[in-house]
Order: C-alpha cells, then sequence, then structure tokens
C-alpha cells in the first residue's frame, strides 16, 4: 500500500522533474533527444552516487560536509597512484573505498562519541582533507584516469551506459537498506529523536557512525568515477558537490532536521539538479545570473516540499479560516 | 491587621481542564503564609497568576486594597511581587551579578551598566540577607544547581518586593542553605514583607509559616493559624476523599521468586542504599515526594546514568549499562519513562514504527524485515491494547495522550521484558484510559510480570501496588503493605522525618 501522505514530498519531486523537463523541451527543443537524455541521466548519476552518503547522514540527523574533498582526495590519489594503468587499480580501488570509509567513520565517531556538532566536525575534516592534497600534490596533479575507470564513467554496454547500470544497483541496495533492514529502521529512529531511539534500545552510537562511513564510502567511489568522467583528477573538481548533494537530498524529501526521505526521492532530486543545470543556460543566462536562478529555484523547491514551511502555510491558512484562534 | 493580598474565587481553565476551581487565600503583610497540596492541587497555577506568567479566567485579587491583575511578569514585579519558581531563570551565559540585576541594573549617569558597580551591588544585596558566599562576577553555568537557586533568590530581592513567593525553593539545597532560607523568609518577614511559602515539607512550613492554607483539586479546601492544627489534619485536608471505582479488584499473584533484586543500589548523590525485593506477579509501588529519588531509581534501572550497588534480574546479578542492554528479551527490563513526548515516541513516525523500534531483529530473516511478520506484531498488540487509529500508519503524534501511552506499553510488551518500569504512566491521561492501564497491570502480574510502578498520584499506588516502597531523601523511608498501605501512611512517610510505625 502507497501512502500518499507520507510520500508526499517525493511524489511532488518527481512531479517537478517532469516539469522542468517539459519546460525544457519548449525552451530547447533539442533537449529531449535520447542523446540528450542519456547524457542529462549520466551527469544526474554521478549526483546520485555522491548523494547516496548524504541522504544517510541526513536521514540520521546530521549532516556531511566533508562530501567534496573526501571526493577529491579520492580521486587524486587514485590517478597519481595508477598513473594512467589499469592493473593498480585492483588494489588501489579498494584501499581508497576503505579510506573513504575511515574518513568517514571518523567523522560518525567525532559526531555520536565526541559531540562535535556534524557541521562542525565535517567541515574540519573537509579542511583538512583539502590542505592535506594540497600538500601532498604541490597543488598541480596532472595524471589523467585509467582506461578501466573511464570505462565505468562513459563506457556503454549495448548501448547503455554503465555508470547508469552501477547507479541503479546502488539504488536498489540503498533502498532495500533503508526501507527494509534493521539498520534502515535505527536510521530513521535516530534521525527523528535520539533520545527515542536510545530509551528504544537502538545501538545509536554504531548506527550514526555506519551512516557517516557510508557516506565517506560513497564520496571516494564517486571521487574515482568522476575522474573517468572529466579524465583527470584536478583540484576542487569536489566543490560543486557539497551543495548539490545536499540539495538532492532535500528536493527528494528529506527533512534536513533528519527522521525521512528515501534513496527514491534523492534520485529525483540528482535529476532535478542535473536538468536545471541544462536547462538555464538555454536561456542564454550569463554565468551569474544562472547561478542566482538555480539558487533561488533550489531554495523554492526544497521550502515547497519542507514539513515545516508546509506546517506554516496550513496554519496561516487556519488563522484565516478562525479556528486558530482558540490557541 | 487586615489582608494585604486577597485573593477571591479565582478560576483559570486550560480548554476543558480546570486547573484552578475556586481559589481563595487571605494573607497579611509581614507573615510567613504556607501553600500546600499535592501535586496538582492548583498551587503553581495559583502562584504563576500572582506572578503575572498566567492570567486567570475570573475572581479578584486585591494588593494593599488595590485590584491586583497583572498584564504579564514585568507588571507583577512593578508591583512588588517577586516569585522565586522552581523551575531556574537564570541566564546560564551571564555572571551572578548580572543576572541578579538583570533588566533592572543600576546605571550610571550616562546611562550605561558597568560591572563593577553590578558586582559591588550584588555583594551589597548578598551581605545584608547574609547569603551563602557566592562571587558575585562568577558565571551562572559553573554554578551547582543549589547556588543557582540561591542566586534565583536573591534576584528576587534585589527588587525590594512587598510579596516574595517561595516555590519549592528549598528542594535543591542542602541542609545548611536550607536552613539559611528559613531564616531569611522568617527576617523578610519580620521586616514588613509578605512571604508566600511552599513546600512539601511539613516541617519547614510548621517551623516558619504563621498560616497555612491549603488546595485540592483546585479549590482551596481550608486555612488555618499553624499552631491551632496537627499534621494528620492537614495531610487528610491535602488528600480529600476520592472515588476508587477506577481501580480493578486487586488479587494477589505474587510469588516468592524474586525478579528484581536490589542491594545497596544507588544513583549519584540522590539515591543510595536502596535494599529491594520485586517479586513475580507482583505490582511494586515507588513513592515519595517529587525530586526524592524516584526519577534515579527508575533512570539507573534502565541503565541511563551511573549506578552503585548490584542489581540481580531473575536470580542472575546483571550489571546493565545502556537500555540497549536492558531490553534483553524475556530475561530483560523495559521502562515506560516519563517523558512521552520526548523520550517515548517519534510524534512524526507511524504507530507500526514506534510499536516495533525496540524489536526490529523479531521479523528481520536474512538480513531483511519482513512486513508481514512486523503487521502480525502490530496488529497484535493493536488489539490487546486496544489502541484506537484509522490505521497502523498514523502517525503516534495525531493520538490522543491516552492512545500515545498504550503504543509505548506495546512497543515495551513486544520487547518480551517481564520485569516492567512504569514510570508515572497515567499522568495527563483520561479517566477511561487510567482505568484500562491499571487493569492491564493486574492482568499482566497475574501473568507472571513483575512490575516497578511510580505514581505521582498516590491513590493509584494504594489502589493498584500490593506494596509500596516510599523514598525520602534518596533513601528507603519504609515498605508498606496492607493496611499500611494508605495515602495517609505514605505522605507520613515521606514528608515526616520518621518513618512510619
Amino acid at each position: 500500500m502507497i501512502n500518499l501522505r507520507r510520500h508526499r514530498a517525493i511524489l511532488l519531486a518527481y512531479l517537478g522533474m517532469l516539469l522542468l523537463l517539459l519546460l525544457t523541451s519548449v525552451v530547447a527543443p533539442g533537449f529531449l533527444s535520447a542523446a540528450h537524455l542519456r547524457s542529462t541521466v549520466v551527469l544526474a548519476a554521478f549526483i546520485g552516487i555522491v548523494a547516496l552518503g548524504q541522504t544517510f547522514v541526513i536521514i540520521g540527523g546530521g549532516i556531511d560536509l566533508s562530501v567534496p574533498w573526501v571526493l577529491n582526495a579520492a580521486a587524486v590519489l587514485m590517478t597519481l597512484a595508477a598513473a594512467g594503468q589499469n592493473g593498480p587499480l585492483l588494489y588501489i580501488v579498494p584501499l581508497l573505498l576503505v579510506a573513504g570509509a575511515l574518513v568517514g567513520a571518523i567523522n560518525g565517531l567525532g559526531v555520536a562519541l565526541f559531540g562535535v556538532p556534524p557541521i562542525i566536525m565535517t567541515l574540519a575534516v573537509n579542511v583538512i582533507l583539502q590542505g592535506g592534497i594540497l600538500v601532498f600534490t604541490g597543488g598541480a596533479p596532472t595524471a589523467t584516469a585509467p582506461p578501466a575507470i573511464q570505462f565505468l564513467a562513459v563506457g556503454r554496454i549495448a548501448g547503455f551506459p554503465v555508470i547508469l547500470i552501477l547507479w541503479i544497483v546502488i539504488a536498489v541496495v540503498a533502498t532495500l537498506l533503508l526501507s527494509r533492514s534493521a539498520f534502515g529502521r535505527y536510521l530513521y529512529a535516530v534521525g527523528s529523536s535520539a533520545a527515542v531511539a536510545t530509551f528504544s534500545g537502538v545501538p545509536t552510537l554504531a548506527t550514526t557512525v555506519a551512516a557517516y562511513t557510508l557516506s565517506g564510502f560513497a564520496a571516494a567511489l564517486a571521487g574515482m568515477l568522476l575522474t573517468g568522467y572529466t579524465a583527470q583528477a584536478y583540484l576542487g573538481m569536489g566543490d560543486p558537490y557539497l551543495f548539490t548533494s545536499i540539495a538532492a537530498v532535500a528536493i527528494g524529501g528529506a527533512s534536513i532536521l533528519g527522521g525521512s526521505g528515501n534513496y527514491i526521492g534523492t534520485i529525483a532530486g540528482a535529476l532535478v539538479l542535473t536538468i536545471l543545470t541544462g536547462l538555464l543556460p538555454a536561456l542564454n543566462l550569463s554565468n551569474g545570473a544562472l547561478l542566482v536562478v538555480y539558487g533561488v529555484v533550489i531554495l523554492v523547491t526544497v521550502s515547497l516540499g519542507s514539513e515545516s514551511i508546509a506546517a506554516f502555510l496550513g496554519s496561516f491558512r487556519r488563522a484565516r479560516r478562525g479556528d486558530g484562534a482558540a490557541l | 491587621m487586615t489582608d494585604f493580598l486577597k485573593a477571591t474565587a479565582v478560576v483559570k481553565r486550560y480548554g476543558g481542564i480546570v486547573a484552578l476551581g475556586r481559589a481563595d487565600l487571605s494573607a497579611r503583610a509581614g507573615e510567613v503564609h504556607a501553600l500546600l497540596g499535592e501535586n496538582g492541587a492548583g498551587k503553581s497555577t495559583f502562584i504563576q497568576i500572582l506572578a503575572g506568567a498566567v492570567r486567570a479566567d475570573s475572581g479578584t485579587i486585591t494588593l494593599a486594597g488595590e485590584a491586583y491583575r497583572p498584564k504579564n511578569p514585568e507588571a507583577a514585579q512593578a508591583a512588588g511581587v517577586a516569585a522565586v519558581f522552581q523551575e531556574l531563570s537564570l541566564i546560564p551565559d551571564l555572571t551572578v551579578a548580572e543576572n541578579v540585576w538583570f533588566r533592572h541594573e543600576p546605571l550610571s549617569p550616562l546611562g550605561t551598566v558597568r560591572a563593577a558597580t553590578l558586582n559591588a551591588a550584588t555583594a551589597e544585596l548578598f551581605a545584608r540577607y547574609r547569603f551563602p558566599d557566592i562571587r558575585p562576577d562568577r558565571e551562572v553555568r559553573r554554578l551547582t544547581l543549589a547556588e543557582r537557586q540561591v542566586v534565583e533568590i536573591g534576584k528576587a530581592l534585589s527588587r525590594n518586593p512587598r510579596v516574595l513567593i517561595l516555590d519549592e525553593a528549598t528542594s535543591a539545597l542542602p541542609p545548611a542553605e536550607t536552613e539559611w532560607l528559613l531564616g531569611l523568609a522568617r527576617s523578610v518577614a519580620a521586616a514588613g514583607t509578605l512571604v508566600i511559602y511552599i513546600s512539601h515539607r511539613l516541617g519547614e512550613v510548621r517551623a516558619i509559616a504563621d498560616r497555612i492554607t491549603v488546595f485540592r483539586n483546585g479549590e482551596t479546601v481550608a486555612a488555618y493559624e499553624t499552631q491551632a492544627v496537627d499534621d494528620e489534619t492537614i495531610i487528610a485536608d491535602m488528600l480529600g476523599r476520592r472515588m476508587d471505582r477506577l481501580y480493578p479488584p486487586r488479587v494477589a499473584t505474587a510469588t516468592d521468586r524474586v525478579a528484581l533484586g536490589l542491594r545497596g543500589f544507588g544513583a549519584g548523590s540522590k539515591l543510595s542504599g536502596i535494599d529491594l525485593d520485586l517479586k513475580e506477579g507482583e505490582v511494586l509501588g515507588v513513592a515519595g515526594l517529587q525530586g526524592h529519588g524516584q526519577r534515579e531509581l527508575f533512570q539507573a534501572l534502565f541503565g541511563l546514568g551511573r549506578a552503585e550497588g548490584s542489581v540481580a534480574l531473575w536470580g542472575q546479578p546483571r550489571d546493565i549499562r545502556s537500555p540497549r542492554a536492558a531490553l534483553s528479551g524475556r530475561d530483560g527490563l523495559a521502562l515506560v519513562p516519563e517523558d512521552r513526548r520526548s523520550h517515548g515516541l517519534m510524534l512524526a513516525k507511524s504507530i507500526r514504527e514506534n510499536l516495533t523500534l525496540s524489536v526490529v531483529r523479531r521479523f528481520t530473516r536474512f538480513g531483511l524485515t519482513d512486513p508481514t511478520r512486523e503487521q502480525a506484531l502490530v496488529e497484535e498488540m493493536i488489539r490487546t491494547l486496544r489502541i484506537k487509529a484509522d490505521s497502523p500508519e498514523q502517525p503516534a503524534g495525531t493520538l490522543s495522550g491516552g492512545n500515545q501511552q498504550k503504543v509505548i506499553f506495546g512497543k515495551m510488551l513486544l520487547t518480551e521484558a517481564r520485569i516492567l518500569l512504569l514510570y508515572d504512566p497515567t499522568r495527563g491521561i483520561d479517566v477511561g484510559t487510567k482505568g484500562e492501564i491499571f487493569t492491564l497491570m493486574r492482568r499482566l502480574a497475574a501473568e507472571g510480570y513483575a512490575i516497578l510502578f511510580y505514581s505521582s498520584d498516590l491513590a493509584e499506588l494504594v489502589h493498584v501496588a500490593d506494596r509500596v516502597a516510599v523514598l525520602r531523601n534518596g533513601r528507603l523511608a519504609a515498605v508498606l503493605e496492607g493496611d499500611d498501605n494508605s495515602e495517609h501512611g505514605i505522605l507520613r512517610a515521606a514528608m515526616i522525618e520518621r518513618a512510619a510505625a
């Protein structure tokens, strides 16, 4: 049984996405071609994979601002270590995924065990990684991505983008984890109310650490895949993903305060953001104006979906009807 | 002497709930006037009206012969009424002096506030009333709870009040400071101020009050000169008569098997040296005045906070350090917490998700939850507890208080723990659901559950519990059963320094 009330925000996200597609096809007629749609979905996949971890962390009531440089570090270290060769990837990729997960675990422990506010903890880790990579590379890494990675990012199997297959697998696993596993239950509980979760015997520490660990893992994975798309790693390549990873989750209907949302929503969020990015240049806006519109649209979308705004508008309507007076 | 403060037929309702039905009070300047009553009798509402925090629906109050109807706390203070509440109003980041003079700071000719002036004024104020030693320039966050309470009193005195209200002001104070405060109340009154003194401690009231007014169920039921009345009469006035058809018949179902055995159990400075056995099939009541260790007992048993001494569950020694460790299935213990909304329920989540949160593993197979099995558990609980809801997917926050409490009960019953800790499970719940909860408790006891039951309503303990353990100052004052298990007996043990015979 589908509960409309509960999934209203997610439905809204998909409706918004369709609306945007229609709008785009009017403004830029070539947009709905198969080739263009495919490239849009591929671009959305990167956002979707980065936002995978962010989804878990935000549902658990936290936020991960270390995404950009975990992503960037994994990308730079992978290209440097592999030096364009496929062979070394066999141990480099697993090693870097574990390293990303470890960074996430440190975030989680800082938040759940030592009580550092998530914003501070993950921002600090982000800056530390940024500095570390700058020192390590001397400022200008030049290595290119190995062919295997490029295949994963831009290759096709029977005309179907490989990255999309990967994204679908990730989406299935993430959705099962959230809706059908004990970990998922605990995560929503911790995000709803850490106190209630504790009183109910939920392992809150382990749950929080696991969410951040997953986020570190996802960021590292996305970083390496992204080098395949851009053909090389460069400093600052992760920076756009800070805002987009959070925005995708929020547009997807999750409460930024935790306890609600799911990955199906995040997928819609990633698609909306990508379509928007494609649409705005078609309107012949300058780069600056483009950013302004981008920000405003995201703000409005997220606000419309947010429970508190809905409640606020609702109370406004009630007050005008006059039955708010009893309060 | 004429009445300085006179309240007549003061009424206050919150929606359909009557907080004050008809409160009357006459008090003279220069006396200490005690206000007594059980929790929920309306004392707090009444003094909040006096302090301007709440506005009465009807009734008249006169102060020094003039109509007194303060719009807000500022107006009350301007009229010379200062109150010290149980909930502290200090700002942790400000210093003692800044708090004392908050919003009526002594100003320099330029209209500025100087720290030195504030500190000097505070030191002078503290010296005049022989305050315990607290430095005016310390940050309030660094003070102990008792010290904050003292600062709160200083803040009230800094306004040179004509009426000083002290609401349970000694509950956080150690003995020496309590003595000081009692002396202070007397000397302030001797200087012409009316002191309204609210305390559960009859001994204190006897020591300082000139007169006593007793509230019960929102109404004034008696007023006395302190010398002209004995403790027994006051307690009888506080309790009144009650209907008791609310309660199911009590059939003794306790066996000899000890479910929960405590030896030398304690928690921090609030609870110590508790020796107690809860038996299989027994409902053991816990009683005590507010802040005498009941909360600490329940929290420590459930693994929240540090505990000392030994705990044995069903004969096995256990070291429970977290709720997760407590909720270990059939041999564990489960808690229905005091604060439904912030500790018991995820308000935005469905009844189903709330009910099964503690037992996700019971319906998880090969790492995946099984919705069919979950649904079976949920439906079983909704049926047994008669939870009234449109569907199991309804958010728990939209249920009535009674049904919310049933969901919490259901969550704990699903854990299969056979030792239940119930902390004030009927507070704020309609009478019908109360009856259902009592019936459920007796039925569970008959099935072999062991129940530890605290209630702020003494009548519930008397009528539902097999025995009642009374706490006073964090220690076990008495265990009452049979005829001794009466509201009278409990109050005596909880309030009067010697244990009840």
